[in-house]
């Protein structure tokens, strides 16, 4: 086990280091660090808006989506490596070469995944904040234990996608059940008791009010899910061969309107056809956008009306614009080298695609909009989360080219998209807070947003395609 | 006969390693060229630059009358290619894939084209198939397929018979043999002496990024020198150069 866990970890940085730069990567940890300790020093100005605990929740929350997301990543990680490299594998794909079982190699994954991102993510968000500590009075016992309990939130995302993974492969229905049921049942508990339930969250808990017994609980339920993880998970079948019914022709024809959808077509038929659009949509979308809605609503009591509703539809935008991350995933450039295919014809029909797939954050957004009873604002949040959706994957599109997944840990990249995005997330903030039709303007976003698809066009056709 | 393909100082730099060092050679039209060299020695790197998937450091290459620095795409319009590594896309079957290549080069007919190459490379039961789940044999003849589908007037290939069984072998060394009697042209990378000796009309070497012979493979059978002897005698006194 030591061996092979070791090797992993050197295989991951090696992925991370080899595609970022070593220096680039390595100096990820302390830009999280760095945010971390001088965003400590704007808690006593936030606790006047927001109070501590909820400030705590929060933060365990974003720990949990973030566990969630590691992990769903973590699964795509074969098919990250073959779309960046060519023919490549990980250590994660060796039972098919050596003496060792697949359920062994998964426990060592999933205890891999753990602690790389303990040290890339959760080490340095702790550290930054307890290296604050002794400045803004915060005590030092508390900074400690948030750190843990951090972790544990982590993991506790880190697992849940695990396990739902593990499901998956065995049964499709049994997953989706599980989901449905999931977020049915926070739903109904939102809508009866308020957010009751989030603060039942066990590393929330822990950290609210430390006893030995709670952290017995926390830690027997991460042992247990890590444990269920490993007990069902199977590993996909191979050399079978499945005949399938052509869906490429149909999809041009109905696309024949779209400037690309030869491109367009073939980038549906790959989401459809891995499974990886239906995960992604839950593990990168709906789960994620469920668990905010959950929480971001603990803030409720301190926004006007129609405040909740658009700051989430603002969000879910954000996180809508990752779908170009989605399909931009299977392919670089170069299955397309020996086509008359130029990377700016690839990066429009990239785009086209997640237009088209915003029509899932659109709806999403319109249910959630009904569903808590603000209908009223509907048209403004669906235009937020469109445009804010266009607009964010515009500036992905210029900073990353066909590879926003992998260029998300350059530090520059990440800094200059947080900027770009949270200059614009905090005029429309203000905007939509000062009257919810005010947030109509934010139509005006496609501009900029059109501007930037226009520039990385330009700027990305201009570097050689081998190796995009 | 027109000259298709013309390389003049040809360079490319990666970094501290010189893939291509001021190569010159031409191609003739309807010739079929086999580019050889050992592993590593810059064979791939010139079809990548000739078709302008990757931007020379010096010198220039014209294909076709297109200069392949400033007018890769519309090479890539009229040329066919084989890469030595990539895969057709993993979720499109074999069949969805030449349709796919058919929308992008806009091809009316392609099905009835398509179905001709499933039934000549002999893999018609697997047009329904996923691309992950062919063999790399299959994946090959896919490859080969899209190369040809829209009869380009120059094809540049890359180890094109790399995968096949001999049967298979025998099968596309015909269609390339016969392929350049209709008067198109073949640009053939490999590192297979054999075959280059039994279907290629001129060659050149490559080693190390440099260019170490160019000319008919008539003039070797003429001094009564075979093709493996005198490419690894060039190489090795290449390599001690």
């Amino acid at each position: 086990m030591p061996e092979l866990f070791m090797r992993m970890m050197k295989e991951e940085w090696r992925m991370h280091s080899t595609i970022f730069g070593h220096v680039s990567f390595a100096l990820f940890p302390f830009m999280i660090f760095g945010i971390s300790f001088m965003g400590s020093f704007l808690l006593p100005h936030l606790r006047q808006a927001l109070p501590v605990g909820d400030m705590a929740l929060a933060t365990h929350v974003m720990f949990l989506v973030l566990g969630a997301m590691v992990g769903g990543f973590g699964l795509m990680g074969n098919e990250m490596m073959n779309r960046r490299f060519g023919q490549a594998s990980l250590l994660a794909y060796s039972a098919r070469s050596l003496p060792l079982s697949g359920k062994f190699i998964f426990a060592n994954f999933v205890v891999k995944d753990t602690v790389y991102y303990f040290f890339l993510w959760v080490l340095p968000f702790g550290a930054g904040y307890i290296a604050a500590a002794p400045f803004t009075g915060a005590p030092f016992s508390s900074a400690l234990l948030l750190l843990f309990t951090l972790a544990l939130a982590f993991m506790a995302g880190l697992c849940t996608v695990f396990l739902l993974s593990s499901v998956y492969v065995r049964s499709r229905a049994v997953c989706g059940v599980m989901v449905i049921a999931g977020g049915f049942l926070l739903l109904v508990s939102f809508l009866s008791t308020g957010p009751t339930l989030a603060l039942l969250f066990p590393p929330y808990m822990l950290y609210s009010g430390f006893s030995w017994g709670m952290l017995l609980l926390s830690c027997a339920i991460l042992a247990a899910m890590f444990a269920l993880s490993i007990l069902l998970f199977s590993p996909d079948e191979t050399g079978t061969t499945r005949v399938h019914g052509d869906l490429y022709r149909p999809l041009v024809k109905r696309g024949t309107f779209l400037q690309q959808s030869p491109l367009v077509a073939k980038d549906l038929i790959d989401l459809y056809r891995s499974g990886i659009g239906i995960g992604q949509a839950l593990f990168s979308f709906a789960i994620p956008l469920v668990v905010i809605w959950f929480f971001l609503s603990l803030a409720g009591s301190f926004l006007p009306p129609h405040g909740l509703i658009l700051l989430f539809a603002m969000i879910s935008g954000v996180i809508g614009s990752t779908m170009y991350t989605w399909v931009t995933e299977f392919d670089s450039f170069g299955p397309y080298a020996c086509l008359p295919v130029s990377v700016s014809t690839l990066i429009q029909s990239k785009i086209t695609t997640c237009a088209l797939l915003q029509v899932l954050p659109a709806s999403f957004i319109a249910i959630t909009a009904v569903l808590s009873g603000n209908s009223a604002d509907l048209i403004p949040a669906v235009a937020l989360c469109v445009s804010f959706s266009f607009y964010a994957s515009g500036v992905m599109a210029y900073l990353c080219g066909l590879s926003p997944s992998v260029l998300v840990y350059d530090v520059k990249v990440l800094f200059t998209y947080l900027v770009f995005d949270g200059a614009v997330f905090a005029i429309f903030s203000a905007v939509s807070l000062a009257h919810p039709l005010y947030a109509i303007s934010s139509v005006l976003l496609f501009f900029p947003g059109w501007l930037f698809v226009k520039a990385a066009m330009r700027r990305w056709d201009a570097v050689d395609p081998a190796g995009l | 006969m027109s000259v298709v393909l013309e390389v003049s100082g040809l360079s490319k730099v990666y970094g501290d390693v010189t893939a291509l060092d001021r190569v010159s050679l031409s191609v003739e039209e309807g010739s079929l060229f086999g580019l050889l060299g050992p592993n590593g020695s810059g064979k791939t790197t010139m079809i990548k630059v000739l078709t302008g998937q990757i931007r020379p450091t010096g010198g220039s290459a014209m294909v076709l009358g297109l200069d392949s620095e400033h007018e890769g795409l519309r090479i890539r319009e009229r040329v066919g290619i084989i890469p030595e590594q990539e895969s057709p896309p993993s979720f499109l079957t074999s069949m969805e894939y030449l349709e796919f290549v058919g929308a992008v080069r806009k091809i009316p007919d392609i099905r009835e084209r398509a179905d001709e190459w499933f039934d000549y490379l002999e893999f018609g039961d697997k047009k329904n198939v996923l691309c992950k789940d062919l063999s790399r044999g299959t994946r090959q003849k896919l490859m080969f397929a899209q190369a040809f589908i829209h009869e380009p007037a120059l094809a540049l290939i890359d180890e094109p018979l790399i995968n096949f069984d001999p049967i298979m072998q025998d099968l596309v060394k015909d269609y390339l043999k016969d392929y350049v009697k209709s008067g198109k042209t073949i640009f053939l990378s490999t590192h297979i002496l054999e075959v280059a000796e039994e279907i290629c009309s001129s060659f050149a070497v490559l080693h190390r990024g440099r260019l170490l012979h160019s000319g008919p493979v008539a003039d070797l059978a003429e001094k009564g020198v075979h093709l493996s002897g005198f490419f690894l005698s060039l190489v090795r006194k290449g390599g001690h150069a």
